[in-house]
């Protein structure tokens, strides 16, 4: 398999040294995103007393969190430990293991600036993708959205609601990229050079400490380009081959060896150099 | 007419295959599976043109200065205000969400007396009438730590005869209480976390809920050197990004500040204070390495190391949190070192009559509130320290139902931080004074007052509105009102006189020693914002966010090493009783590594018992089972030292 190259390749490198795992950023993609609030209960649900509830947030199997902070931790005990938080939107790959799988063609990597598509109205809900994902980046809707009363007045603009029984995922903001397109093409500008900053995401737009950054990998002029290449620059699972276009950097050695840890110890899923 | 067994059949058969052959069934089956499944309600988005207005939001205890985005005029989401030095971009988990909250079906709809909604004439008489009853037996309780309606609030207080003004429970009391109460200091202590080049939080989870978080976050991204040292019980997330983790207990910071004044005065470092060699003398006999290390656990050479990183600095600096006592050492560390703690002058007042902001945190709300009029300003306390609280008549102003709102007699709304004038003068922490304002993005979508507006209209503090005594906060500030709307903070690059200031030598050496509780393990309490503080609960949005080491189906999680779950005989998912204080707490046990042996950390803000689906119900309040005490040395009340008592259920 191939890895698809685009001009344009939008990427983030995230700086693990500078994320608190506030959850600023979890937050700030929801609000974006327009995905609703868990709620336990469905008040246009008639027959409630005849159906179990719905899962609210205590539920992480159910939630629906395209960017997800995990907690790393160098397995240490005291006072040897050591914490750090990682945050893991969709990897945008450059050789996704979700696109093959899909029977519908609802996910796709085939647009300038390589984001991996995710066609709402195409999924027929079989999660093969998820299942394909090693990241875990995939959400299922189990239930419907639903906000409380009065919180569908506040709905961004930029992302249509899913109902249930489809999958969904990050999509770096999307309909952020098509505005900047827009007002750079308003501006006489070419929408294929969009300069630094011009395009962000909302995490990236909210983190305080700017642990994220976001831009074109392919782009010298934009930051994150020179970042990936940082001597402390790693990827997730790098050695499965998928070609993430997001890039992480510590300048602590124990987080970047579990960036990889899938051939961790160089024993189960070590390298296949010696495959016949 | 008689139907044979043969003709019977042949009906059947028919029948069947007829059914067969209709689309009839099969249609109405297919229309039943879809009718079921269909969505009952679809979300319509608003489309239109999109905006940022600047605002300030007052839901995490310091504020953020955001911007509030709006599409064909109404509001969808909050960012960062570049603008402004409070931002720079970020924002609080919190205040993310802070559109969402305004919308939130929680919001007090209308002025409530005792359960039934009453218009705001009513209220105002009704209000009026037991002011005029109570005499100066009137209190204030505010969670604003920086707003210009303290200011009509103490107004109206003193117009009352009374100085019962309580701030709840914050690092800001603490700080003050040392500097201006025990140092002899004046104005606001301040750290610029930006341009120091070398920083030990003392305790200070500056990096996660101390102080004015996301500027801290803001300036440790900025910051050049990158030495940012943490001390305390618990490896938090703020220790997770700094280069080194000192774990010390909590009520030994004072005494480990003191140890490493030690080093940092065997180096040769003075003040001209007139205290200078008493506290020199203090320190040296009483606070020993050796000592401390006693009395804390912290070994001699960990304390030797933070001070030679202090000491090889240019621009040191030392945070401090929790006790007045620790606050106290550490202005004592800061004014050795001279670096970059700093000192902030107070802004005019906009009403006469008012209190200083130091005034407003004289009273100790730990020693219990009584008064026949309580007004309750966007605070919880009957969430947080619900003992303490006596009153005749209470009136709540808040925008959400709380645990104080319920209890309260009289509950009047308030508009949302977007829906009404706002101010936010120099949270505690930040490094000049800052002045920021927002005017309101949208109007009220429930039947809200401006409590400003409010109690303008019970007494004659002269003014009409709200928004006058902004304008009059404003001119005295000598800033320009269009500027500030339009998203500029104004900042004043000014410091106060520190000439006069004393270490407190007499009673820090008496009030650093450590004191401890009876309970088996010690308690190490710590507030994410995403779980959400004292005063407001966590938010629709950030449940997802909240990690299983706090919470775990609707039960608390706390936090230990593996030592100290050996020693108490549990294990990662035992279910356990916290007993301390007044009450106990239920929890899951997780083991963490990063905490001190012999400490269980809990997290505060969960456990309402009033409130929307994503607060009411989950985990538990450890505010319940923190312990009082009294700072005998200091005259103060503190929560440092409190510990439990842990047994399996």
């Amino acid at each position: 398999m191939q890895t698809k190259e685009f001009k344009i390749k939008w990427g983030m490198v995230i700086d693990i040294d500078k994320c608190t795992g506030c959850g600023a950023c979890m937050v700030g993609c929801q609000v974006e995103n327009n995905i609703a609030p868990m709620t336990k209960k469905d008040p246009y649900n008639y027959v409630q007393a005849l159906t179990t509830d719905r899962d609210d947030a205590a539920n992480k199997l159910r939630t629906l969190t395209w960017l997800t902070v995990y907690e790393l931790s160098n397995g240490k005990t005291f006072p040897e430990h050591e914490v750090a938080y990682l945050p893991r939107p969709c990897m945008q790959c450059g050789n996704p293991a979700c696109v093959p799988v899909c029977p519908v063609i609802a996910t796709d990597k085939n647009e300038e600036g390589g984001i991996v598509s995710q066609i709402y109205p195409r999924c027929i809900g079989c999660r093969y993708c998820m299942a394909a994902c090693p990241y875990h980046a995939r959400y299922f809707n189990w239930w419907d959205p639903l906000w409380p009363e009065g919180m569908d007045k506040g709905l961004c603009p930029n992302a249509s609601p899913r109902p249930r029984g489809v999958v969904e995922k990050c999509s770096f903001c999307h309909s952020r990229y098509l505005k900047a397109k827009d007002k750079v093409r308003a501006e006489g500008g070419d929408p294929m050079n969009l300069p630094d900053g011009a395009y962000t995401t909302a995490c990236a737009d909210i983190c305080p400490t700017k642990a994220i950054t976001f831009g074109d990998l392919n782009n010298p002029e934009h930051k994150v380009h020179d970042l990936a290449k940082s001597k402390n620059a790693f990827r997730l699972l790098e050695k499965l081959g998928l070609a993430p276009q997001v890039y992480y950097m510590s300048e602590r050695e124990w987080v970047r060896k579990q960036g990889d840890n899938y051939n961790g110890n160089g024993g189960h899923g070590a390298p296949a150099t010696n495959h016949g | 007419m008689s139907v044979a067994r043969r003709a019977f059949i042949q009906m059947s058969v028919g029948a069947t295959v007829g059914i067969l052959f209709t689309p009839t069934v099969w249609t109405a089956l297919d229309d039943v599976s879809i009718w079921t499944q269909n969505w009952p309600w679809i979300p319509t988005l608003k489309y239109g043109e999109t905006a940022s207005v600047p605002t300030v939001s007052k839901m995490c205890e310091s504020g953020c200065a955001v911007k509030v985005r709006t599409v064909a005029g109404t509001a969808f989401g909050t960012e960062g205000n570049v603008d402004n030095p409070l931002s720079g971009g970020g924002i609080c988990p919190l205040c993310a969400n802070g559109v969402q909250t305004m919308y939130s079906p929680n919001r007090i709809k209308a002025p409530m007396l005792a359960g039934k909604e009453i218009s705001w004439d009513e209220a105002r008489t009704v209000v009026a009438e037991k002011l005029a009853a109570a005499g100066s037996k009137v209190a204030v309780i505010s969670g604003d730590q920086t707003g210009t309606i303290n200011e009509v609030f103490s107004a109206l207080l003193a117009s009352k005869g009374s100085d019962a003004f309580y701030a709840m429970p914050c690092e800001m009391q603490a700080a003050d209480k040392a500097w201006t109460g025990l140092m002899g200091g004046s104005g606001q202590v301040g750290y610029d976390l930006e341009n120091a080049d070398a920083v030990l939080l003392a305790g200070a989870d500056a990096l996660e809920s101390w102080g004015p978080t996301v500027a801290n976050l803001k300036a440790f991204a900025a910051n050049k050197s990158g030495k940012f040292i943490f001390a305390g019980p618990v490896q938090t997330r703020t220790a997770a990004v700094t280069s080194k983790w000192v774990p010390v207990p909590t009520e030994g910071m004072a005494a480990f500040t003191l140890g490493i004044c030690y080093y940092v005065m065997q180096a040769g470092k003075s003040v001209p204070a007139a205290d200078f060699e008493q506290f020199k003398a203090m320190v040296m006999s009483g606070y020993t390495p050796a000592k401390v290390e006693a009395a804390t656990g912290v070994k001699a050479d960990v304390m030797a190391d933070v001070a030679k990183t202090l000491l090889a600095a240019n621009n040191p600096v030392v945070v401090p949190a929790g006790s007045v006592a620790g606050a106290a050492a550490a202005f004592a560390l800061n004014l050795l070192l001279g670096g970059a703690m700093t000192v902030l002058p107070e802004f005019g007042k906009a009403v006469d009559g008012a209190m200083s902001r130091s005034d407003m945190l004289q009273k100790d709300i730990l020693q219990g509130v009584d008064a026949d009029v309580l007004f309750i300003y966007e605070a919880n306390p009957m969430y947080a320290l619900p003992e303490q609280i006596k009153a005749g008549f209470t009136v709540a102003f808040d925008s959400l139902n709380t645990e104080t709102t319920a209890a309260a007699d009289l509950v009047l709304p308030t508009p949302h931080s977007f829906e009404r004038f706002e101010d936010l003068a120099s949270p505690y922490g930040v490094a000049a004074a800052s002045y920021s304002l927002g005017a309101p993005i949208s109007k009220p979508t429930v039947n809200a007052m401006s409590a400003g507006d409010f109690v303008l209209g019970l007494a004659d503090l002269g003014f009409e509105t709200f928004e006058e005594v902004v304008d009059a906060k404003v001119a005295a500030i000598g800033a320009d009102k269009d500027e500030l709307v339009g998203g500029a903070a104004y900042v004043l690059e000014e410091t106060p006189d520190m000439s006069g200031v004393t270490l407190a030598a007499s009673v820090l050496g008496k009030a650093a020693v450590p004191v401890k509780g009876t309970g088996a393990v010690a308690l190490a309490p710590y507030t994410l914002l995403n779980v959400g503080t004292a005063n407001q609960a966590t938010t629709p949005n950030a449940p997802c966010t909240i990690s299983n080491n706090q919470l775990i189906g609707d039960s608390m999680v706390v936090m230990m090493a593996s030592v100290t779950a050996k020693k108490l005989g549990v294990g990662v998912g035992s279910k356990v009783k916290l007993s301390g204080g007044s009450g106990d707490c239920e929890a899951l046990v997780q083991i963490y590594e990063g905490v001190l042996p012999g400490v269980v950390a809990a997290p505060l803000g969960m456990g309402h018992t009033v409130g929307d689906e994503f607060s009411k119900g989950k985990g538990d309040n450890v505010y319940k089972i923190l312990t009082v005490s009294s700072e005998a040395a200091t005259g103060t009340s503190t929560w440092a030292g409190s510990t439990v008592n842990v047994a399996k259920i």
